[in-house]
């Protein structure tokens, strides 16, 4: 076992040099954000190049709370993903319960029909969607964050894959007992589908809050930007009247839900990319 | 304008976490105001304690939100980057800001369209706005084929922003403390070693790499030559004139006396750390340079705003104007609003001198008249840029004409792009667009 | 928390027995009765997907077919002109255009020498035909599309077009291949227990899940040459700080860092799923032979994962060509173009300029080119599902 620890430890020294190059820009950017403004304007480099936060405040993230719009698109993001996510989910569940687990006619070109939605790039329905929402009047509203994305295919072939995968005993015996589709549906499918629906959830969740074309294009009112996009907006004007802490700051605070949920769920991330790969 | 918000827009998770923050309170009416600026967070009510253009204007809107004058402003503030794409996203929406500051340069195109409101003398009085007092640039800033389209805000132009004791270092300083500045494109190049010589530092320092700043500093060059860069639907970029304003800017990149990768933030950077001996800028930013200037830790000490100097036969600068538009749909369907955005604009049109504080040139004669606006730092430095300003002819493509001239100058200075190549794919891209 | 290694051996377990409900129930109704379940099933899938997809991408082809300015024809509908396939003219195509057989050579001679490679591997009996004949329908183009430039005279319609194309495929070329090196490298590095490695699994993967925003606002000031960490680095050191946003040859590097640092961590979890695939015992057996390490590689590892490795090259092709908010916010496009990418090209057109109908024409563009990779992909998750 000499041998095999030794060679472990000589790819983790050899992963140090990249493991810190990976993680200086996000510690240089809370640095930055724990950083007086003023000082800020005059040197990035104040300690240690700028990566130990001396002089340290917690002004910039006082000054976000206190004013601005941040914590309006921090709920408005949680909204977006959210309503996205429980939608996502629904439609997905129940197409992919039928696709996987129902006889009918006409499922093989209806699959067929929507795994081809896959080839559509969002880039490519961006302009007719923002002329349609135009003339309907619901720019500026959350529906019309939220519902482009729902019509994206890849939740259902996620849900029809992974409900292919269930035993079909269970659902007889129910369907036996006189139990109505939408029952098993709901009382037994639906929870034996939990690891699945973790995995789309956490995924749609991660997408919407990061979503940037979309917002930008149909979101022209601050008090309905995603924090994505307020981040975006906050760039292109620190130079003139914001300061770089403040900006970074909230930089730091738009990372803050992604990153815990990244972290407590990482299994279901992970597994969700990996069944996205098609293994 | 929350009438607009359809049914769709109030699901009930967004209602119960923000119940409140929409409704506008009762008997007050609301108007939504579209601006660029920058954001200001602390701007509070107190316009005269406001420095730069961002406080300065909010605090201003403000003060007439916080006024008991039975009206609301709901700021929509957006970035510089997006702010054309956003209003016109927000139009094609049918859902503009009741009312938005917008460039004269745009003035063509979205009055061509129909989607801002022409206003006549009238309506402008009624609401307290005395469009007589405005100066006739002003005016004529406003205004096309003979409707007025909006209440004009300030001019802006280009000026040398000057760091004296670099100058002076180089012997550029005259008897009275002003600097002295070139007349003719081997002037410059004098100056410049002289400063070089002098100080190890860059003469001239602009964004050349970003926003079209470089753009405007070549235009103005060309005005000094009496040509423009398109004139009767012709463009007329690839002329000896145009050859003539890039080989004198290119000359000071050639020579070392100027860097031309600094995009916005690193010119002005590198102005208030002393590293450039001029810095070619906007007249909205003397106010910020002059406190920048104040302060102990910042490299730049004594600070002068110049007038773009004569390098040719003409006295030119680049110059815009902001003004407030309305859109055409609130003046027709919401009279109500179409009122209170007027007031609101009176209440502006009021504060012209507070305005004029950023640096901007004011646009009304009493203001210009007054001692206040003689009294504003720096002010009487460049009092003359005013009678200089120029812009390209009136065109619905200035935005995409103006990107044409900057990637073709970037080109110039930056990848290494011939002249006369650069110069004669800018002219067939912009005949294109005319 | 940590990135599990074995993964994909979860999703495999469990292969139902394949027995039909329908066959043991009374059949007519239940038949019927289980298609009209299905449809009210699938009803609010399909609805949506059909309104906001389908129809959505149809409308698009539609408007890509006329003159339409945004905010015309917002005022007034009627306010468009049926172009036919102008706008697409207008974007390919130009006028006294010469066709130059050796004009970029090496990139022609590439695809010649891949394709020919392909064919020597069939006829060894190691290639597969499909990839042979595919490989040279893409050099048969390259070589006929690749080298039209404007004659004495002559011009391009739209003079931006294909450099953008360019430059899009300019950073796919150097984003993809860095990528995936560096997240198979750090796969196999990570391969195994312990808390080091499962810390950096976590740490590599985590700016993955940081937005287009944040990674953009981190990495433009990192490259500011006045407040840059970079600047700040070399400046210690002793020597001028590299200005990268504003420089030809500096800029497209720039994004291509930013995005292979944002981008790294998906493909390398593909790579540890893949590789916790290997089965064990061929490792042993190799052992066994007295294999060395990179023998095992070469014909264990490698071998083993090449599937994943297409897998993953295609996956990051498609997404990559939609690269957007890196270049819209760390360079703008800038300097002069060099960073400019189809899908800001296609934004700016239609939000910038309001010209819809040619910005569409756009869109369109990208979808031909993404759907040859896209129906890849699609093949090869089929094969391996």
């Amino acid at each position: 076992m000499g041998y095999q620890r030794r060679l472990y430890w000589i790819a983790m020294a050899l992963l140090a040099v990249p493991a810190v190059i990976w993680l200086i820009p996000t510690v240089w950017m809370v640095s930055l954000s724990l950083q007086p403004n003023d000082l800020l304007a005059r040197t990035t480099s104040n300690t240690a190049l700028g990566l130990l936060p001396v002089p340290f405040t917690l002004e910039n993230y006082a000054r976000l709370f206190a004013h601005g719009e941040t914590p309006r698109w921090f709920v408005n993001s949680f909204i977006v993903a959210g309503g996205m996510t429980a939608a996502v989910l629904a439609l997905s569940a129940t197409a992919g319960y039928a696709f996987a687990r129902l006889r009918f006619p006409g499922k093989t070109v209806l699959f067929a029909v929507v795994v081809g939605g896959l080839m559509i790039p969002e880039q490519a329905v961006f302009i007719p969607l923002y002329t349609m929402f135009a003339d309907w009047q619901i720019h500026n509203t959350y529906p019309a964050l939220i519902i482009p994305r729902l019509a994206v295919p890849i939740g259902v072939i996620l849900m029809t894959q992974f409900f292919k995968g269930i035993p079909h005993e269970i659902e007889e015996a129910a369907l036996i007992d006189g139990a109505s589709r939408f029952t098993i549906f709901r009382k037994i499918m639906l929870p034996l589908a939990l690891p699945a629906v973790t995995t789309l959830a956490i995924l749609t969740f991660l997408y919407a809050w990061n979503d940037y074309l979309w917002p930008l294009v149909s979101a022209q009112r601050q008090e309905m930007f995603t924090i994505t996009l307020g981040l975006a907006s906050l760039q292109s004007n620190f130079a003139q009247s914001e300061g770089l802490g403040r900006v970074m700051a909230s930089g730091v605070v738009a990372s803050l839900p992604v990153v815990v949920l990244f972290l407590i769920f990482q299994r279901f991330v992970v597994r969700g990319i990996v069944m996205g790969s098609g293994k | 304008m929350s009438h607009h918000r359809s049914i769709l827009a109030a699901p009930a998770l967004a209602a119960a976490l923000l119940a409140g923050g929409v409704t506008p309170a009762a008997a007050q009416t609301e108007i939504t105001l579209g601006r660029f600026f920058g954001a200001c967070e602390e701007a509070g009510t107190d316009i005269d304690a406001a420095v730069g253009e961002a406080c300065i204007i909010q605090s201003i809107i403000n003060a007439f939100d916080a006024a008991d004058n039975g009206y609301t402003v709901e700021t929509l503030p957006t970035d510089w980057g997006n702010y054309y794409d956003q209003i016109k996203a927000s139009y094609a929406g049918r859902n503009p800001p009741d009312v938005h500051v917008m460039h004269r340069h745009r003035v063509p195109e979205f009055a061509g369209l129909g989607a801002i409101a022409p206003l006549t003398p009238e309506e402008l009085a009624a609401a307290g706005i005395d469009v007589d007092d405005w100066a006739p640039n002003a005016l004529d800033a406003v205004s096309l084929d003979g409707q007025i389209y909006g209440v004009p805000l300030d001019f802006h132009a280009n000026l040398w922003h000057v760091n004296l004791d670099l100058m002076e270092a180089a012997g550029l300083v005259d008897d009275d403390g002003a600097p002295i500045l070139p007349s003719s494109p081997e002037e410059m190049l004098e100056h410049a070693a002289a400063v070089q010589e002098a100080t190890g530092k860059n003469y001239l320092a602009a964004d050349f790499a970003q926003f079209p700043i470089g753009v405007r500093l070549v235009l103005a060059l060309l005005w000094q030559q009496g040509s423009n860069v398109f004139s009767d639907g012709e463009a007329t970029i690839d002329t000896p004139e145009a050859e003539a304003a890039v080989g004198a800017i290119k000359a000071l990149f050639d020579a070392g006396y100027a860097d031309a990768q600094l995009n916005y933030a690193d010119s002005q950077q590198a102005f208030l750390n002393g590293e450039a001996a001029i810095l070619v800028n906007g007249t909205w930013v003397v106010d910020f340079y002059d406190s920048e200037a104040a302060k102990e830790e910042v490299a730049l000490d004594r600070y002068y705003a110049a007038p773009f100097p004569t390098l040719f036969d003409t006295p030119a600068t680049w110059a815009d104007s902001h003004m407030w538009a309305i859109p055409r749909s609130v003046k027709a369907d919401e009279p109500e609003t179409f009122e209170a955005a007027l007031a609101l604009l009176a209440w502006i049109n009021d504060h012209n001198v507070d305005w004029a504080r950023t640096g901007h040139m004011a646009v009304r004669e009493s203001v210009l008249a007054s001692e206040a606006y003689a009294d504003l730092p720096h002010r009487s430095e460049y009092a003359d840029t005013a009678e200089i300003a120029r812009d390209v002819p009136p065109t619905q493509k200035y935005g995409a004409i103006q990107d044409v001239l900057n990637r073709e100058l970037q080109a110039i200075w930056l990848t290494g792009k011939p002249v006369g190549d650069a110069l004669a794919d800018a002219d067939a891209q912009v005949q294109d667009l005319l | 928390m940590a990135i599990p290694r074995t993964t994909a051996a979860q999703s495999r377990a469990a292969r139902p027995p394949v027995t039909g409900p329908a066959r043991l129930l009374p059949a007519l109704s239940l038949k019927r009765r289980t298609t009209l379940e299905a449809y009210a099933f699938l009803a609010p899938f399909l609805a949506v997907y059909a309104v906001f997809l389908i129809w959505p991408f149809m409308k698009g082809v539609w408007i890509s077919l006329h003159e339409w300015n945004l905010l015309a024809v917002a005022f007034d509908p009627s306010a468009k002109t049926l172009l036919g396939l102008d706008n697409y003219r207008r974007m390919l195509f130009g006028e006294d255009l010469s066709w130059v057989a050796f004009a970029l050579w090496p990139i022609k001679g590439a695809f010649v020498a891949a394709a020919g490679y392909a064919w020597w591997r069939v006829r060894a009996g190691s290639g597969t035909r499909p990839v042979a004949l595919w490989l040279t329908v893409l050099a048969i183009a390259a070589v006929l599309l690749l080298g039209w430039q404007p004659a004495e005279g002559g011009r391009w319609y739209d003079s931006r077009f294909w450099p953008v194309v360019g430059n899009t495929v300019l950073f796919v070329a150097l984003t993809v291949p860095l990528t995936t090196a560096a997240a198979l490298g750090m796969a196999l590095a990570l391969n195994r227990e312990g808390r080091a490695a499962t810390t950096m699994r976590t740490l590599f993967f985590l700016s993955q899940v940081l937005s287009v925003t944040v990674v953009t606002l981190v990495w433009q000031i990192m490259f500011s040459p006045t407040q840059g960490l970079i600047a700040n680095v070399t400046t210690a050191m002793g020597f001028e700080p590299i200005v990268w946003l504003t420089s030809e040859n500096l800029a497209m590097p720039a994004i291509v860092i930013a995005s292979v640092w944002w981008s790294v961590g998906f493909p390398m979890v593909i790579f540890l799923s893949g590789l916790s695939q290997i089965p064990p015992d061929l490792y042993e057996a190799a052992r066994i032979d007295n294999a060395g390490a990179w023998a095992r590689f070469r014909f264990i590892t490698w071998p083993m994962l090449r599937r994943t490795t297409v897998f993953v090259l295609v996956f990051e092709i498609v997404l990559h060509f939609q690269v957007f908010g890196q270049s819209h916010l760390i360079t703008g496009g800038g300097p002069n173009d060099e960073t400019q990418v189809l899908v800001r090209y296609i934004y700016q057109t239609a939000f910038r300029d309001s010209e819809l109908g040619q910005a569409s024409a756009l869109a369109v563009f990208l979808f031909v080119l993404m759907l040859g990779f896209s129906a890849l992909q699609l093949r090869l998750s089929r094969e391996e599902g």
